[in-house]
């Protein structure tokens, strides 16, 4: 044990003052009682003759030598160190993607981050930087635990994924040069492969509580269909049990039909529903009476827009599946020999492409694009997460023949068979494109459920997203505003919350919750002048809840005392105080006093 | 004034009772010990000379050839002595006034009842005799009371040596004892007492005695004796002390009960009176 004032032990010293109090005769009042006849037994030994007595050890006496031994122990400031995550200065990274929403895991990482912030010292910093789909620092080189306690209470759980290497870079941005600077994760360990790892000058305390959970891992729309919308619906058990759920289907908020799914243990289904729906309303799909870990990804959106005619034209070999997609997603036609919008080169050579194109394995690959190699039967092991064009598709059975291996610098990968991009975004000229490694028609992809919605994103993307079925997109995704000139817009949440934008927002970026916002404009007099609606839905591979520890490694530059914490033993030492003075108290006058008088023998009636 | 009105007018209404034979100088309206001249039959026994003829028994001369008189119970008055302890003990609080008051209270049913009763203090060590004024009628309330209100807590007292002159006096009565009893040989006093007379002890303590609630470092003297105490007033020695006070007030009701005496524990509070005189009802004392 050390001592912060030591000089303070030098009060044990009083112990002899009470010794010799205790050793001096005590100079006792007199008191006249009508007979000593009934104390007879009490009486102590007083020596008349010497103002010294023996000095007799009583239970008295030695709680009150204990009583000043803690005293100056006490005013000594003893105290300890304790391993702390803190450090000179530490950055907190709290990852609220939607997958932290499982079992607490965020509510924990918080009370976890709340504890640190109150056990800082005044010279230690700390930082706060939220990590979901947009990173964003909440609180920078906090003294007090104050703001970085309100930066806390401000991270609530999202339906995004989280952006971990994002967070990570605008943590180092936070670093100081004149003190160490420790990155703290508090994270469910995100999906491996999105940072680089080992994390350097970083810890990881991992939240990894799992349940059971259910999902709507997919929602939308794309499939044809005549005179009513029909929906795609996929529900995915990740429980370690089998699991029976209804997911009720509310246009507008009223119930329309419901659908039942028996789902064994890791099981996905998927259903085609049809409801009576058209633009400008809003679907949903809910797990009804139904709990579980994690309650974000339950329900899940949608709002039907009419979007615009798309003209394509599928050139090259051209597959059957290909040319059945275009004739069967609302809002897409042939282009019958005029210059179409999009253009599907399926094999054939893709060197001119003057327009978004949808490339699938061409004979002749794009300028920037060059084939290397071939692989067979390539096994998917990498979906982009947060893409919307994929966001709910499960390619884990897509099965494939054999994929060009491509060298494409500047194209995004979305999908990937270990390193080998099999999905691919990029440009063409200037225009959006998107390519696919493989033959469609060599793998299983045209039988699968997922490929009308596949397709029919694909298309959207490719034609600027006029074609939309759904105003539909991730959790996290802006929502576009168009105020009228001088106006102003108001967004209503899906809590209910209302947030007012000012004349110069033209995006809303505080979608992490998934719901449907609904957005009203006001013109310059603050009457109403339209209305929008726009879904965010639960990233689906959130839901999984998965966890991994993140390798990290630690500033070696720390010291002991600065990854330590200084505690003092102040409230036990009071405490063992409080408990001696009370013994004391009971030694010298018996029993509390709190029982009712005790009548006098005789004076009952 | 010792007794307020309220409470002679019920005293007016009780009468003193004896539960065993006694033996006074005048006659009265108490069994006596002796035989005389009551109506109540006691016995026959054989005709002597000089006998009155008048109580021969014709019928069993007649039946059984047998000259026998019947003998008759004898009607004594009941010589009350109430003795009050004027000892310096009782200088503590209301006690001595509420032994004055309980005096008064059983002097003035005595009178009311139509018995002599004689009213003493215990006398001071060496004393051969108990000093105070025998009344029969309750025209001499007044007197008593006077007397009574007279007297003052003073030196020291002998109970036993009070006893032991009750138990040789020519008067056969009950005794009344109106003491704390805070004596030594306190026992020995009570035997005696009984043995002579029977009657009614009245253990008078103050609430502060039965309870105390003393705190520090203290020394008790002795306001009788001057014998000083040092005693550190701890909770468990004050719990000591109740102790041995419960004790000391059981025993001396069971030494009573031995003995044939009445015994009443009177805390000196405002309803000790009211509470004394339910006792003495309850006892058989009063009626």
């Amino acid at each position: 044990m050390s001592f912060l004032a030591p000089a303070a032990l030098g009060l044990v010293a009083l112990a002899i003052p009470l010794i010799v109090l205790y050793m001096l005769r005590s100079r006792r009042q007199r008191l006249e009682v009508p007979s000593v006849l009934m104390w007879s037994g009490e009486e102590e030994f007083v020596s008349a003759a010497l103002p010294w007595q023996r000095l007799r050890i009583t239970a008295a006496l030695l709680l009150q030598l204990l009583a000043i031994v803690g005293f100056a122990v006490l005013l000594g400031r003893p105290f300890f160190r304790e391993t702390t995550l803190l450090g000179p200065h530490t950055v907190l990274v709290i990852d609220s993607s939607g997958s932290m929403a499982t079992a607490g895991r965020l509510t924990a990482a918080l009370a976890e981050a709340r504890q640190l912030a109150a056990d800082a010292s005044a010279a230690q910093l700390v930082s706060v930087v939220e990590a979901r789909a947009h990173p964003r620092v909440l609180a920078a080189f906090a003294r007090e635990p104050e703001p970085v306690l309100a930066a806390l209470d401000a991270i609530v759980p999202g339906g995004t994924t989280e952006d971990l290497a994002g967070a990570l870079r605008l943590a180092r941005g936070l670093a100081t040069p004149d003190r160490p600077t420790t990155l703290l994760i508090l994270s469910d360990g995100g999906i491996a492969g999105t940072i680089e790892e080992p994390v350097a000058a970083a810890r990881h305390v991992i939240f990894d509580d799992r349940g059971d959970n259910v999902a709507v891992t997919a929602f939308g729309t794309g499939v044809p269909g005549e005179g009513a919308t029909r929906l795609f619906l996929e529900v995915a058990n990740f429980s370690v049990g089998p699991q029976t759920v209804t997911a009720s289907l509310l246009v507008d908020g009223l119930e329309v039909g419901s659908v039942d799914f028996d789902l064994a243990a890791g099981e996905r289904s998927q259903e085609i529903v049809t409801v009576d729906a058209g633009p400008g309303q809003a679907v949903a799909a809910v797990l009804s009476d139904h709990e579980d870990a994690n309650p974000l990804d339950d329900s899940s959106t949608l709002v039907l827009s009419a979007g615009t005619d798309l003209t394509v034209t599928v050139t090259g070999e051209g597959s059957p599946f290909l040319n059945a997609l275009v004739e069967s997603v609302p809002g897409m036609r042939p282009a019958a020999g005029a210059p179409p919008d999009v253009l599907i080169v399926d094999g054939g050579d893709a060197t001119i492409v003057d327009r978004p194109a949808w490339i699938l394995a061409p004979q002749t690959p794009p300028p920037g694009i060059t084939v290397t190699g071939r692989l067979e039967e390539p096994i998917i092991t990498y979906q982009r997460p947060g893409e919307p064009i994929l966001d709910g598709l499960d390619l884990s059975q897509l099965a494939i023949a054999e994929a060009d291996i491509v060298d494409a610098p500047g194209w995004l990968p979305l999908v990937r068979a270990g390193e080998v991009p099999l999905v691919l975004m990029g440009e063409v000229s200037g225009h959006r494109a998107i390519y696919f490694t493989f033959d469609i028609v060599r793998s299983n992809l045209p039988v699968q459920v997922t490929f009308p919605i596949l397709g029919a994103r694909v298309l959207d993307w490719l034609g600027g997203n006029r074609v939309a079925a759904t105003s539909t997109a991730p959790a996290g995704t802006p929502i576009g505003l168009a105020p009228p000139a001088g106006g102003s817009s108001t967004v209503t949440l899906p809590d209910g919350t209302t947030v007012s934008l000012g004349t110069e927002a033209t995006t809303f970026t505080a979608t992490a919750a998934p719901g449907i916002y609904s957005v009203q404009y006001l013109d310059d007099s603050g009457e109403p002048a339209g209305a929008a609606l726009a879904a965010r839905q639960f990233i689906a591979t959130e839901s999984a809840g998965g966890a991994r520890q993140i390798s990290t490694t630690l500033d070696e530059s720390l010291t002991t005392e600065e990854s330590s914490l200084l505690r003092e033993w102040a409230p036990w030492i009071l405490g063992v105080l409080l408990l001696i003075i009370l013994l004391e108290w009971w030694v010298a006058f018996g029993r509390p006093r709190l029982r009712l008088r005790r009548p006098a023998p005789g004076a009952a009636s | 004034m010792l007794l307020d009105p309220q409470l002679r007018a019920r005293l007016e209404r009780l009468a003193l009772t004896n539960r065993t034979r006694l033996r006074g100088v005048w006659g009265g309206r108490h069994r006596s010990t002796r035989l005389g001249e009551s109506l109540d039959f006691a016995d026959y026994r054989e005709y002597n000379p000089g006998d009155d003829y008048r109580r021969i028994d014709y019928n069993l001369w007649a039946r059984l050839g047998v000259v026998l008189i019947r003998l008759f119970e004898a009607e004594d008055e009941m010589p009350l002595q109430v003795v009050v302890d004027t000892s310096r003990s009782m200088d503590f609080g209301e006690k001595f006034r509420t032994a004055q008051r309980l005096a008064a209270m059983v002097t003035y049913l005595a009178l009311i009842s139509g018995e002599r009763v004689r009213l003493a203090t215990v006398p001071e060590p060496g004393s051969t005799s108990l000093v105070g004024p025998w009344a029969r009628h309750i025209t001499s309330w007044p007197k008593l009371e006077t007397w009574l209100e007279n007297l003052h807590p003073a030196g020291g007292t002998d109970l036993v040596a009070a006893s032991q002159i009750v138990a040789t006096t020519s008067s056969r009565g009950p005794i009344v004892l109106v003491s704390d009893l805070l004596q030594t040989g306190w026992q020995q006093a009570i035997d005696l007492f009984g043995a002579a007379r029977g009657g009614v002890v009245l253990h008078v303590l103050s609430p502060a005695e039965l309870d105390p609630d003393l705190t520090g470092d203290l020394t008790l003297r002795d306001i009788e004796t001057k014998r000083e105490v040092p005693v550190s007033m701890s909770g468990d020695a004050v719990d000591r002390y109740r102790s041995r006070v419960q004790d000391f007030t059981a025993e001396a009701s069971r030494r009573c009960r031995r003995v044939g005496l009445d015994y009443v524990l009177a805390t000196a509070d405002t309803a000790v009176l009211e509470r004394t005189l339910r006792q003495l009802v309850a006892g058989g004392v009063a009626r």
